[in-house]
């Protein structure tokens, strides 16, 4: 793996020196910080950081999977584009390392991004009030990162299977409609349509990484789950709320390995 | 040192490359000469190990395909038109590679300053000249000290003096012992690069041996098209004496000759007085049979 370390720092170093990774950033830290004022200006006391959680869930959900998908769209495709594929693949240096290596280095950088939007808005936020419900904010950070990299394996096998990157880019912008915007919408549809089962709920749940990740989001803040309405009983009563946290973040895991080992099956096959 | 067996390759219903077979010993240098898409750009890559065939290539006694990353250790590359990522400067660019080959990073500045871009090491290489690019490949390329080199259409592209100085590069890398593998479409540049000859056609080889025995046998023929003043009459049975055969075609004479009989027939013009208003020059071209007259290795 050593050949492949320049790799992932190339990618880490690009997406530091990416001017919209570091306005992602900041945004995250603007927008949780205005969250936390408001919220305090609205209240008598400290609030904690729990109302800050649950009102950054939406705008995590949206913007996250956005960021992991973009980004992973132009990992391969990228290349070749700029016709540095050969080069790169005529080095020591294997398909599966070469794939990899850009997988772990934008993951990184979406971690980090994540955390260092989040994690400046949190210290300021701990410095002007007290601290409670910290323990809710680190957790929403991690499912933040986890998120992306789920996202950014999707965005990797779309990068895989495009031509180029601004074919990979729509691509991913479209998956990011369906799995963000509409996946959303059409349950809520079938649900007024139909009654589904239970099981149908929970199916629904894991089928889709976003919907996974804004139920663990809940689940951290209210365990009981009843704000989920129907998904939400039936997880509380077949699951509990430990086995239901399992069983999302075993599903997002999978979000995160399936479609990276796909893509890399598939890009060892494909031709420089 | 290269060892090449049976490699087809296909797309579809179409075959570029059809059982390809030849060894190459340490220190020889190989061209590899074929109309566009005769395969050229194909067997490259598979040497590299970038394209799925079928067959076996070695080097080294090392499989590109069952061991590629080890076979890439011992194989520099320089691609048709290099390509690098324009940000990096030519600095970190050869840093980057030299990282990747796991050499140290004081050798990729010696390569770099090796082939005269000392001056431009902090330029981005999206700023770099086609030239200068192509030096820069030949930087990476050399990167680890590999024991085969595999140059794609090196000549395309080039001037008179630049394309002297790859000749010069060539010859002083056969020196060090290196293998050289090269493609051209330039018959011209086979006699002063290369020892060993593949010609392909359509993917198959037509020939393969020698390339002294292949130059006599397939001397590169060009066409020239020549806007005379007026005195047609007293060109044709001039040019005639020299070189090949005169037609004429409209406004233009016509003359089939040597690729290297070009300028002799254009000084005897300048010298009987007859004016040249215009002229142009068709690509060396790939005699369609090849008659190496027992000497060459056809296989």
């Amino acid at each position: 793996m050593t050949s492949a370390m320049p790799v992932l720092l190339k990618e880490l170093r690009d997406a530091v020196r990416s001017r919209w990774l570091t306005a992602f950033a900041i945004s995250f830290a603007l927008v949780a910080l205005a969250l936390a004022g408001v919220q305090q200006q609205g209240d008598v006391g400290a609030q904690g950081f729990n109302r800050t959680t649950a009102s950054l869930i939406n705008l995590c959900l949206l913007l996250v999977p956005l960021i992991a998908l973009a980004m992973g769209a132009g990992a391969i495709a990228g290349e070749r584009d700029r016709a540095t594929l050969a080069t790169l693949l005529a080095q020591p240096l294997t398909a599966t390392q070469l794939l990899l290596a850009k997988y772990a280095g934008l993951s990184i950088a979406i971690w980090m991004t994540v955390m260092l939007g989040f994690g400046v808005a949190g210290f300021l936020m701990a410095l002007f009030s007290p601290v409670t419900d910290f323990g809710h904010y680190l957790l929403f950070i991690v499912l933040a990162g986890g998120l992306a990299s789920a996202m950014l394996s999707i965005g990797v096998l779309i990068s895989v299977l495009s031509e180029g990157r601004a074919k990979a880019v729509a691509v991913a912008m479209l998956t990011w409609f369906v799995m963000v915007l509409f996946y959303q919408l059409a349950a809520i549809g079938m649900a007024l349509t139909v009654t589904p089962s239970g099981e149908a709920l929970v199916l629904a749940a894991v089928l889709n990484p976003v919907e996974s990740i804004r139920i663990l989001a809940v689940l951290s803040l209210e365990p009981d789950l009843q704000v989920l309405g129907p998904l939400g009983a039936f997880l509380n009563t077949e699951f509990g709320a430990g086995r239901s946290a399992i069983l999302l973040s075993g599903a997002t895991a999978v979000w995160a390995a399936v479609p990276l080992t796909a893509a890399v099956m598939l890009f060892r096959r494909q031709d420089a | 040192m290269l060892n090449v067996r049976s490699v087809s390759k296909r797309y579809g219903k179409t075959t570029v490359l059809d059982g390809v077979t030849f060894d190459l010993d340490a220190g020889q240098v190989l061209a590899i000469v074929g109309s566009n898409g005769a395969g050229k750009s194909t067997l490259l890559k598979s040497i590299l190990g970038l394209l799925h065939f079928e067959g076996d290539i070695e080097v080294d006694g090392i499989s590109v395909t069952r061991q590629g990353q080890q076979a890439r250790r011992r194989i520099g590359y320089l691609p048709q038109h290099p390509a690098f990522h324009a940000d990096l400067s030519v600095h970190e660019t050869a840093t980057f590679y030299a990282r990747i080959r796991g050499v140290p990073v004081a050798e990729a500045l010696a390569a770099v300053e090796a082939v005269g871009l000392a001056e431009h090491a902090g330029k981005a290489v999206g700023a770099l000249s086609g030239g200068m690019r192509q030096r820069l490949a030949l930087a990476v390329a050399q990167l680890g000290d590999p024991a085969l080199l595999v140059l794609d259409e090196p000549t395309a592209g080039l001037d008179v003096g630049a394309r002297l100085e790859l000749r010069h590069f060539i010859a002083g890398e056969q020196e060090r012992g290196r293998t050289v593998v090269l493609s051209t479409h330039w018959m011209e540049d086979v006699p002063a690069m290369a020892d060993v000859v593949l010609v392909l056609d359509q993917g198959k080889t037509s020939y393969f041996g020698p390339s002294s025995t292949f130059t006599a046998a397939a001397s590169p023929q060009s066409r020239m098209f020549l806007r005379l003043n007026g005195r047609t009459d007293e060109a044709i049975p001039l040019i005639t004496s020299l070189a090949g055969t005169v037609t004429h075609e409209g406004e233009w004479v016509a003359v089939t000759c040597l690729a290297a009989s070009k300028a002799q027939v254009l000084a005897a013009l300048f010298g009987a007085g007859i004016k040249v208003l215009d002229f142009r020059v068709e690509d060396a071209a790939l005699p369609s049979t090849i008659d190496t007259g027992g000497r060459g290795g056809l296989s």
